[in-house]
Formats: C-alpha cells, structure tokens, sequence
C-alpha cells in the first residue's frame, strides 16, 4: 500500500520522546508446540520464579528511572495480565514506584484497563493519587484492552465498547467537575460521585486505537492523543491523518503530541551489531508474543462485524512462526542499526506520519539486562541529542506542578478554604491556631447557624 | 425487505421464514406439521435452516422454530442482554401466535432459554425437553472455554472429530461469511452467558419446572461438557434423563441433533406420548 501525505502542520515543536522498557518474563515453552498456551491468558503461573520475576520487573523499574537521568521526556509503563507477556499488571500501581523514585520525568501509566475497574471512579482516585505524588507528572492511557485479556479476566467483549465509552466520559467528568454528583447511566450508577484528592494537574489522556472512526472522533473532542495500534504504515498515516482532520471539525488544530504510536528501537555501534546482538529477540517476539489466534485476540462482540470482515480477510493465518528479522525490518516494525541508521529511521517515521510523540520501546523485556542497558546508554548519547539541539530535555520547558519546597507551599496554598474548627467558649476556634498559646484562634461566634457550603 | 435478503440462499436446509413483529423486532420462525404444538428452540448452531430434525420432529408435532433475538434472521432488541429478555420475548411470540400449551424443545442455549420460560411460566408448557443443555452450576468440571475454539477447531469439538461427515450440510454462505455469522451469534451469546457462564439460581428455580421433563445427554460432549445434563435432571422434580448412542458404537457428540436427528425425535416422540395425558394423533 501506498503511503499517503501527512496532513500535519509543519511545526518546530520539537518531538516528545516516551520510552519503555518492558518485563516480560521469557522462560515458557516455544509457542510454536502443539499444545501450547496461551502467554495471554491460560500459560500455567508454575513457570514463574519469584526470583526471575523480581529480576525482570527490577530491571523495567530501574530502566524507567534511569530515563529521567539520559534526558527522555516520559517513562512509559504498559499493562499486561495473566501471562508472561509483561510484569505490571497493576500499571498505576507501578506508577506510584516512578513517582517516588523520579522528579521531572514525566509518567506513562498506558494504561489501565477501564473495564477491568468497577467503576471508573476507582479508576479515577488512583490516577489523583498518584498525580499528586508526582506533582502532576501523570499522563494516562485508556485502552480497551486485548481481545485476550477479556477472555483472561472475564469482562464481557460484547460490552465493553459502550461500558468503555460510558466509563471515559465519566471519568474526565469526575476529574474535572466539581462533586458531589450523580451519574446514571447504562453500565455506572453513582450517587456521589465526588473524587478526593483531585489530581494535581490536567490528566494527558492517550487512547490506543486499531483508529475506528468512533474512537478517533472520542480522542478528538475530548484533546485526546491518539496512539495507533496499527502495524502498517500506510494505515498508520491514514487514521492520524483522519484524526487530525477530526480535529479540526471540532474546531481546533491538534497537538502534534496528540499522534503517537509505538516504535521498537534498538541501536548498537554499527546496523551489522546491532543485528548480530538483537536480532534473536526480535524474531522471538514476533514467533511468540505477538502470536494469537484470532478468537483470542477478538472474542465476540469485540469488534464489529466491519472490522473483523477487513481482519479475516487480510491473512490473519500469516505464519508469524515464519517471521525472520529482515521481515521485521523491511516492514519497519523495528528500527534497528548504528545511530545513524536508528536516527534516520525515526526522523522518517516522525515526516511520513506527522506524530509529535514517540513511544520508543527499547525490549518486551527479552533482552538480556547487559543488552537493555547498553543500547538504552548509547541511544541516550547518540540519538536523543540529534533531536535535542539545545542539549536539555523537554520537561525542563514544560508547565511545573504542585510545589517543591515548603515557601512554595505557603505562597500556593489555597487561603479560601475553612479553617479546620472546633467549638469553644462561645466561638468558632481554628484548631491549628490553638496550638499555639497566646494566638487568638476565634473565627467567629457561634449561634448556631449553618454557614454556606461551597457548592 | 426480506424478499430480497433470502433471494440469494441456496444453502443445504434453507428455507424462507415466516416473520412477526415482536415489539418492535422482526422475529423469523419456522412452522409445520401437524398434532400437539412443540416450540422448537435452538441452540448456538443451526440457524437459517429447516434441520433434519424439524423435519423429523414435524412427523408427530406442529413444530414452530423461531430464530432468537441476535441470532439467524431475528435481530436483537435494542437493549438486550439478560435472559428476562428472550423470556419476554417468547410470552409476546407465543401470544402473538396464539400458542397454547405446548410442548418445549431446546437444545444447548435454547434448552437454557426453555428453562427459563418453564420457571417463569409454571403452567404454561405441557412438558419440556433439554437436548445437551448447560446453564447450571458445575464447581468442580473441568473448564472447556466455548468461546476460545480457533475457527478450524470448533466443528471437531462440535462433533467428536467426525466433522467430515456433517460440516458440508452446516456450511451456509461458506468461508469466511459463515465464521463472521458466527461470531455476531457469538456475540448474542456473550451478553447472555460470557460472565458466569451458569444461573446459580437455577439450582433453587428449577423446581419451578414440575411438568414432565427429558434430559437427553451425549455420550461424550466436548462443548458442555459431561456432567451438565445429568444435574439438570438432578435439579428437575419430574424428569427422565437419556443418553443417545453415538453413531456405530463411537460416543454421541454435542451435534448430535445434526448427526442423529431421528433417535432425538423418536426419543421425544415416546416420552410426551408416555408422560402426557391426551395423545391428538
């Protein structure tokens, strides 16, 4: 297929650079065995050694944290269940470990599985939660999850379209207006919704998407970024250039942070390296992680009948235990090489598509923790910099949140909020004040009436 | 129109439905024979078609076999998902057919969907038969996961490996078209049953249903399972319980209404003439 033009601005906002580093956890049976199970949803846990376990997600958190120190703009966490295909099945969970462990770097929890909440009001308090640890460092994806995960947690596919749709507009409602209110709807019931903490800054929302027309138009009116699934690139620049458009049918021109897509990257001294030391894990991947069959990966009702005409039709029999690593490459599923190879690679990737954003996935985590660390370091030195002129990352410039030292929590501090008060001689008395002798805490007297609430 | 939607089916079994509406749902049922009148319910396979067994069934009853709501020609109601649904749906279809006491016939789903009418409407059914029914609660069976065959694995669960002899008879528009009808059937059955895949009320409710009932099992089911028929008949306060054996000695499949429609009518034939007390010819 022909690749279409990029209808996006042309813009000197310099590109965002997300990075991950995945926990897989690698020693299970080769897929390609007869009587192989799913990674997704039924791989026996009796394969998992907490100590390998420990190893692999230890190896994603500190890889994270190291990305703040090389100068990325996000670390990005994915979510995974039931299987060996990644360690964090919580990704909020992990999140609250980068937003301890980091101070700038901005934190991709993409993300949590909104049918997989109650409600998204639980959803919801755990992304204020963890925004107000970082100081407003949370950016948030919302996927529908993998047609696997539905079979493997037991939400029901043939819903969870409207239950995600109905679950992302209340959501950003109880992120963003003020309770307690009520919300009735077809899948959520709420008497009260009234979210505290709030977060401590406004949520960057992404949505990964195959880029139905449905999903794209969600993204554009809510200023969304849209990450495409998709693996094609001719396809990949037809749903952002869709969504760009869709975009300005609300009446704004988009971000170009708000297209984005994953690229897996691996650099090493020279392409011949870089092929000799990866290039094993790439085919692994592709022979057994991103292998499923299609009732797995789309159980009923997931997608519509539009859409599984276009994925039975289009060879999804493909032999992925076929796959070698120039299939990988040639279809540019992975960029791998010397530096100039990889920064050639994504400055393509970057004027084919229009994205502003780039997810850059360093390892599933089947690499070897010498081999992460090497190519994460010579990435860092090599290739950020070309597209780093002035040699600092992005969250230097960008808007700071929350407060860092006590003078800056008094000078921001809200003063119009009550004073916490208690009844005493006759008067409204500021608790905090009393504990000081000699400071006069009276607020007011009391007679027994109601002040007004703020509504 | 619907003229024109049947124009091109050719199919083994087709033939063009009658329709009714149904609250707003253009339902397509099937009808013929003469004698007793048996509501024929299907299960998650069979659609668009006058099975073999209709047929075989059409021999001693008035037979009506309507399509469910999101299945075959039927299309869904616009906010269906529970079994008070197609309950509903069904106390409307056989009003509006002007359907009295009856006999019930189900299979898998639609043995499901009969007990269910059975519990709601006590005295409504002269007497109900369950062909490899599921819908109970079973702790300790081993899991077969309905909904995750690959597409070229399913017909030989379905049929104990003996796919070959029947998959020519069940293939419809063929290829690709046929597994895409499946999966939106698929779909219609996930909103009943994708999470619990029982009625844990059933196990209390079933005593509701005190009119004659018939259990008939497979010998060997690898869709349900072996242990589903035999608790329903457990749970029924007045029932029989019947394998039927499989073909040349080889264990009776989950298809079994496609592979052996005659033992099944001949089965039901006998028991609501043994357990009803007048016969009409």
């Amino acid at each position: 297929m022909d690749i279409p033009a990029s209808n996006a601005v042309p813009t000197d906002k310099p590109v965002e650079f997300f990075a991950m580093a995945e926990s897989a956890y690698p020693n299970i049976p080769y897929s390609g065995q007869k009587k192989s199970k799913s990674i997704y949803v039924d791989m026996p846990n009796g394969y998992f050694d907490p100590i390998q376990g420990q190893r692999n997600l230890e190896t994603e958190m500190e890889t994270l944290v190291s990305f703040e120190k090389h100068g990325f703009d996000g670390a990005m966490l994915t979510e995974q269940h039931n299987g060996p295909i990644g360690g964090t099945p919580s990704v909020l969970a992990a999140a609250s470990y980068l937003a301890a462990k980091t101070e700038r770097i901005k934190i991709v929890a993409a993300g949590p599985l909104m049918n997989a909440y109650q409600s998204p009001i639980r959803l919801a308090e755990e992304i204020a939660l963890i925004d107000t640890l970082s100081r407003g460092r949370l950016v948030v994806g919302l996927p529908m999850g993998l047609g696997q995960q539905y079979h493997g947690l037991g939400m029901n596919p043939a819903t969870a379209r409207e239950r995600h749709a109905e679950g992302v507009e209340l959501l950003i409602k109880a992120l963003s207006q003020p309770g307690p209110f009520t919300w009735r709807g077809k899948y959520f019931n709420h008497n009260y919704v009234n979210v505290w903490p709030q977060p401590a800054h406004p949520i960057e929302f992404i949505l990964p998407s195959g880029g139905s027309i449905e999903t794209l138009g969600v993204a554009a009116k809510y200023r969304f970024a849209y990450q495409s699934v998709l693996s094609q690139r001719g396809m990949l620049v037809s749903t952002f250039n869709t969504f760009r458009d869709l975009c300005r049918k609300e009446g704004y021109e988009p971000d170009p942070r708000q297209s984005t897509f994953v690229v897996e990257v691996h650099v090493a001294e020279t392409d011949e390296i870089a092929r000799q030391e990866a290039g094993a894990t790439y085919v692994w991947n592709y022979q057994n992680w991103f292998r499923a069959h299609a009732a797995d990966s789309y159980p009923p009702g997931y997608t519509s009948a539009r859409s599984m005409r276009g994925i039975l039709g289009g060879n999804y029999q493909i032999g992925m235990e076929k796959i070698t690593l120039q299939d990988i490459i040639d279809n540019k599923w992975a960029i791998i090489g010397s530096p100039e190879t990889v920064t050639a690679g994504l400055e393509e990737v970057i004027r084919e598509t229009g994205i502003g954003r780039v997810m850059l996935n360093f390892s599933t985590g089947i690499k070897p923790r010498w081999m992460l660390q090497k190519t994460v370091g010579l990435f860092a030195e090599q290739v950020l910099p070309k597209f780093r002129p002035a040699g600092v990352p992005l969250s230097d410039t960008d808007p700071r949140y929350g407060y860092r030292t006590t003078l800056e929590y008094q000078a921001k501090r809200r003063k119009d909020v009550p004073a916490p008060s208690i009844l005493r001689d006759g008067y409204l008395q500021d608790v905090h004040k009393l504990a000081s002798p000699g400071v006069d805490a009276r607020i007011r007297p009391w007679k027994g009436d109601d002040e007004e609430i703020i509504a | 129109m619907p003229d024109e939607k049947f124009a091109d089916r050719s199919w083994p079994y087709w033939t063009v439905p009658s329709t009714v509406d149904i609250e707003g749902v253009t339902t397509a049922y099937r009808r013929k024979g003469q004698g007793e009148t048996a509501i024929y319910l299907h299960g998650e396979k069979g659609t668009r078609a006058w099975l073999p067994l209709h047929e075989a069934l059409a021999e001693t009853f008035d037979v009506i076999a309507p399509e469910h709501p999101g299945y075959g020609d039927t299309e869904r109601h616009p906010d269906q998902s529970d079994f008070v649904d197609l309950v509903l749906h069904y106390d409307a279809f056989l009003r509006a057919l002007d359907v009295e006491r009856p006999h019930l016939i189900g299979t898998s789903l639609g043995a499901w969907i009969a007990v269910n009418l059975a519990i709601h409407f006590p005295g409504r059914f002269a007497s109900i038969t369950l062909i490899t029914p599921h819908g109970v609660r079973i702790v300790d069976d081993e899991f077969i996961d309905m909904f995750r065959f690959p597409y070229e694995e399913e017909a030989a669960a379905l049929f104990n490996d003996r796919e070959d002899r029947v998959a020519g008879e069940l293939e419809q528009e063929g290829g690709v078209e046929d597994i895409l009808t499946g999966i939106a059937e698929n779909a219609t059955a996930a909103l009943l049953y994708w999470n619990p895949r029982y009625d844990i009320k059933l196990d209390r409710r079933l005593q509701r249903v005190s009119i004659p009932s018939l259990v008939i099992a497979a010998e060997d089911d690898r869709i349900v399972g072996n242990r589903q028929a035999a608790r329903y008949a457990e749970l029924l306060p007045n029932s029989s319980y019947l394998e039927i054996p499989g073909p040349d000695g080889a264990p009776s499949s989950h298809g079994v209404i496609f592979e052996q429609p005659h033992e099944i009518a001949q089965a039901i034939t006998r028991f609501t003439a043994a357990s009803t007390p007048t016969h009409v010819a």
